[in-house]
């Protein structure tokens, strides 16, 4: 079934499948952000739109016992949330796979999609980190 | 140092789960303000209104209740910081000498605001640009916390059962215990989200909270052999950048931010940790009122645990805090929490808060947060 993005800007799924978060670099002040900035907002120069790791390390996760944004596509029960720290420095807040007990803080984590609705034959996905 | 700011009138309306209309709420508490300064609404010259939940009109419809009086009237909205800011815009509007009594209402039911929440769980897509249960957020502070210095869930439990505790001395308190709160209790109570059990989260429910202010010429004359409760820091600040700085789907912004907001509120007031009596802080759950201990220097860092442990932040301990119970227990509807905060304050500085008293109370400190993220602190010192 063909993904695409929930929302335009925050990531891109390539034709192969794969993914990766759209963020920004500012070289004024060789720094990256998450999501896109409008402008760098240390200096508030431009900033310009680039692809961001895919892999990054587990700085802390929690498992909430609701079910996940789209619940009736999603199924019931609770779902996983971390923060992943990439290797040029952003945080990424995400919801995150697997169940209580599967995460550590420190572990390596990969993006990853995860659909959210349905409408006709394409699912729409946010993005997620499973453990890789 | 804010120079002539006075606190003369605070009132509530109790929080509760379930709710009367907003605005017979709002109205209890704002009369009950005007009640206690002992003034008439016609004396007000500016009305900060706070509000999350209603309509656009709610707040100046609901203003006509107390009078037709010509004053200016606007709505505040700072997320849960809202009744912090409304209090700190009052303030202003007395110490810039626009008007001589400024009146902060804060008034909300955030069971009713609940259903957009639900309709958004029912299927609606929701947005990749928002903010995760509150309840996860602050769970993810409590996981790094306990991996970097080992505090455990029992000592989230204790912070917990203290302010439930608290609660119970305060009538206007939304959970209020028949008996003392045990932390296997909170610790039994259902998962909300990891480490955080629902008696750690902070009461969901409707309230409202007023404070009314004016200039010490004002307040001495209306004092009626009460000690004055002066205003003498208010300061509000928004995020700066850190290291791991989080743009989207965090509830607030990095600890750093409660830390400057604090330091140049001690700045202002010429009032450290040493010389505070009480403090009330924006304990949604426990894991922050511990943050808070160690980031506003009441102990280093890592310390926290052990304040917990001797109880020193228990009514009859070194430094109190949340001694109305705080938002885990006397409860968190958004408008009105900071307006309560100084209810109780200005009630402890006046040596009225019976059984919840602190002893020898000088300064009081308040901190509230507000989602996005903004950090609104003030210091109330009693005169004389």
């Amino acid at each position: 079934m063909p993904k695409k993005p929930l929302e335009e800007g925050y990531f891109v799924i390539h034709d192969d499948g794969s993914s990766a978060l759209l963020g920004s670099y500012s070289k004024a002040a060789d720094h990256y952000y998450f999501p896109i900035r409008k402008q760098c907002p240390i200096t508030e120069e431009p900033v310009e739109t680039v692809e961001l790791p895919t892999e990054g390390i587990l700085y802390s996760w929690t498992y909430i016992h609701m079910p996940v944004m789209g619940a009736t596509e999603m199924g019931y029960g609770g779902h996983g949330v971390g923060q992943i720290d990439l290797p040029n420095g952003v945080r990424v807040q995400a919801n995150i796979t697997g169940k209580e007990g599967d995460w550590k803080i420190g572990m390596k984590m990969k993006l990853d999609l995860q659909p959210v609705i349905k409408k006709g034959e394409t699912e729409y996905c946010t993005f997620c980190f499973s453990p890789a | 140092m804010i120079d002539d700011v006075y606190v003369i009138g605070v009132g509530m309306h109790p929080f509760q789960r379930v709710s009367p209309p907003m605005r017979d709420m709002a109205y209890t508490a704002g009369k009950a303000a005007l009640d206690d300064a002992g003034i008439k609404f016609r004396d007000v010259g500016e009305l900060y209104n706070g509000y999350l939940g209603g309509n656009l009109l709610e707040g100046i419809s609901y203003a006509k209740d107390f009078g037709l009086n010509n004053a200016s009237i606007t709505h505040v909205e700072n997320a849960s910081a809202t009744g912090s800011t409304a209090f700190r815009e009052a303030v202003r509007a007395v110490r810039s000498g626009d008007c001589e009594i400024a009146m902060a209402l804060g008034f909300d039911d955030m069971m009713k605001m609940g259903m957009s929440m639900m309709k958004m769980m029912s299927g609606e897509a929701p947005k990749i640009d928002s903010i995760i249960l509150p309840a996860g957020f602050f769970a993810m502070w409590a996981t790094r916390r306990m991996y970097e210095q080992g505090t455990t869930v029992e000592t989230f439990a204790k912070i917990a059962a203290k302010n439930w505790n608290h609660a119970r001395f305060n009538p206007y308190a939304q959970r209020q215990s028949k008996t003392e709160v045990t932390v296997e209790e909170i610790l039994a109570s259902s998962p909300v989200a990891y480490p955080h059990t629902s008696k750690m989260a902070c009461a969901a429910g409707g309230g409202a909270a007023c404070a009314i202010v004016t200039t010490k010429k004002m307040a001495q004359k209306l004092a009626n052999g009460r000690p004055l409760v002066k205003v003498i820091g208010s300061q509000s600040k928004s995020e700066h950048y850190t290291d791991g700085h989080i743009f989207m789907g965090a509830v607030v912004g990095p600890a750093d931010l409660t830390t400057r907001t604090t330091q140049a509120l001690y700045e202002q007031s010429g009032v450290g940790p040493k010389d505070v009596s009480f403090v009330h802080v924006h304990d949604a759950f426990p894991i922050e009122e511990l943050m808070y201990y160690e980031l506003m220097g009441f102990c280093g860092e890592g310390e926290g645990d052990r304040l917990v442990a001797e109880g020193a932040t228990s009514l009859g301990g070194r430094i109190p805090f949340s001694p109305d119970g705080g938002l885990i227990a006397r409860g968190h509807p958004g408008g009105p929490t900071g307006l309560a905060q100084v209810w109780d304050t200005v009630t402890q500085l006046r040596g009225e808060a019976g059984k919840r008293q602190v002893e020898g109370a000088r300064n009081g400190m308040v901190h509230m947060m507000g989602a996005g993220s903004i950090c609104v602190m003030h210091m109330l010192q009693k005169e004389g």
